[in-house]
């Protein structure tokens, strides 16, 4: 395993392709994923915000919002994409949907109980306004969580990281011996 | 009732009591540990197709109410409650594959023997 | 039900369960994942059969997509252990406890009603009439799952909501880090 002589963005992506199996390079993968991922996030996006309407939801919008970043980690390379996605987006994504829901149904406490829309009293009742707003929260929540479910099980245990590719790597060979 | 009756009117049932049944299956006697939580999986869907076969009606529309419309529609509250188990069931099954990470970490290996002879022999 | 519906539904079904005795029965942890995926999605059809297609959507991207994907990530971050074997061994005591268990349930089944019959106790229930009739009068949304998730029993949400959040936090905890990204 000697590199020497590579520069250093070579060492990246031989050690990134040694820790991490899970990334084979395909032109086909890429170019699919790069032509269909805007439609599927956008189809995520309309099924978040027409759940009262027509089937869909927060739930169903947030899962396929999420599947839309696993599929970009498929076609690129997990620690690509998390470097893409860096920073608190994930955690403000969560964080966020989650206040909103707490603070719409702490909000009708003013004129009525907790969570009870129709005390915010906007237009024929505020029901129908309280209901879109508290889907995008559970949409926000729940996208947010299953994206970062995801790229912390990829990364795996962090303090035993070093023991982990050494013994991975000896029981592939043990169980190919055998 | 005759044996064909039961087959085409409660044919969902019986398809619940199987996957009940695989899953159940699945979960006591995988030694590896991936395969109990895909068993789990499939158990927690069995119960759900017995949640939402109860609730249809012949010919029922779904829970989508149109204005003035008369058709007779399935009925919403199974669905809701499906729907927050189907979503919890995830957040349970990313937290188990979790533990099995750790455990392959301590322990070494996903097969249930050898974690066993492991932990006897330390 | 029309014959015709009644045999797309059992054909359906059929398949779900064969995928499913199939990802129990492989020995090779990626053939049970790749059999756990197709499982879900003749699931996800069923579900539209049943006149279900929010749970339809659910059940597609979570099982099909997200639960597989995690499932490949974590056999991927440990060990595929694979053999020669196509299939596992049977133990007879679990097959036994398992044969037991479904027949204990299968006496069950004769006592249910029929599936969509209208006398059945969820149809006539006036817990079902009165959602089916005042969802759309009080609260002005049309999909009466969604106004029953969020405006009639909005707290349950909430609380699921809180188990989402939770589980997503216990994973950090479990697996020591620090951040998600």
């Amino acid at each position: 395993m000697s590199n020497n002589a590579d520069t250093a963005s070579d060492t990246d992506t031989r050690a990134e392709s040694i820790n991490n199996p899970t990334y084979v390079e395909s032109t086909i993968i890429m170019t699919t994923v790069r032509l269909v991922v805007p439609f599927i996030f956008t189809f995520g996006l309309f099924v978040m915000f027409h759940g009262a309407d027509s089937a869909g939801g927060g739930f169903q919008g947030g899962v396929i919002v999420a599947s839309t970043v696993l599929l970009l980690a498929f076609a690129f390379g997990i620690d690509a994409t998390r470097r893409w996605i860096e920073g608190p987006l994930i955690r403000t994504a969560i964080a966020t949907g989650g206040g909103l829901f707490i603070l719409i149904g702490l909000g009708a406490l003013i004129n009525g109980q907790f969570l009870e829309y129709a005390a915010y009293d906007i237009g024929t009742t505020g029901i129908k306004y309280g209901i879109e707003l508290v889907e995008l929260g559970i949409g926000a929540i729940v996208s947010g969580v299953l994206i970062g479910l995801f790229f912390t099980l990829a990364r795996g245990d962090m303090l035993t990281e070093g023991d982990i590719d050494q013994r991975s790597s000896q029981e592939q060979h043990g169980s190919d011996r055998s | 009732m005759t044996p064909i009756e039961l087959f085409t009117s409660r044919y969902s049932y019986i398809v619940f009591v199987a996957l009940v049944g695989i899953g159940l299956y699945g979960v006591i006697n995988s030694s590896n540990l991936v395969k109990k939580v895909i068993g789990l999986n499939i158990f927690q869907v069995g119960i759900f197709l017995f949640f939402i076969a109860s609730g249809y009606v012949n010919g029922a529309a779904p829970p989508l109410i149109e204005k003035g419309a008369e058709t007779a529609y399935a009925s919403p509250l199974p669905h809701v409650l499906i729907l927050t188990a189907i979503v919890v069931g995830v957040s349970l099954t990313a937290v188990a594959l979790a533990l099995i990470i750790r455990v392959y970490n301590a322990y070494g290996s996903l097969d249930e023997d050898v974690i066993r002879e492991v932990q006897l022999n330390d | 039900m029309t014959p015709i519906q009644w045999g797309i539904l059992a054909s359906v079904l059929t398949l779900a369960v064969v995928v499913a005795a199939a990802a129990v029965l492989l020995y090779d942890v990626l053939n049970a994942i790749i059999a756990f995926a197709t499982f879900s999605f003749g699931v996800a059809i069923t579900w539209i059969l049943f006149a279900a297609p929010d749970v339809a959507l659910t059940e597609a991207a979570v099982g099909a997509g997200i639960t597989t994907t995690l499932l490949l990530v974590t056999i991927a971050r440990t060990v595929r252990q694979s053999g020669d074997r196509l299939l596992e061994k049977v133990d007879p005591r679990a097959a036994l406890t398992a044969i037991l268990f479904t027949g204990l349930l299968a006496t069950t089944v004769d006592n249910l009603p029929a599936i969509g019959s209208p006398q059945s106790p969820i149809a006539t229930s006036p817990i079902t009439s009165y959602y089916i009739e005042n969802a759309y009068p009080e609260t002005g949304v049309e999909n009466a799952v969604t106004a029953v998730l969020a405006a009639y029993r909005g707290f349950d949400t909430l609380g699921e909501a809180t188990v989402v959040i939770a589980a997503g936090l216990a994973v950090l905890v479990i697996l020591q880090q620090e951040a998600y990204a």
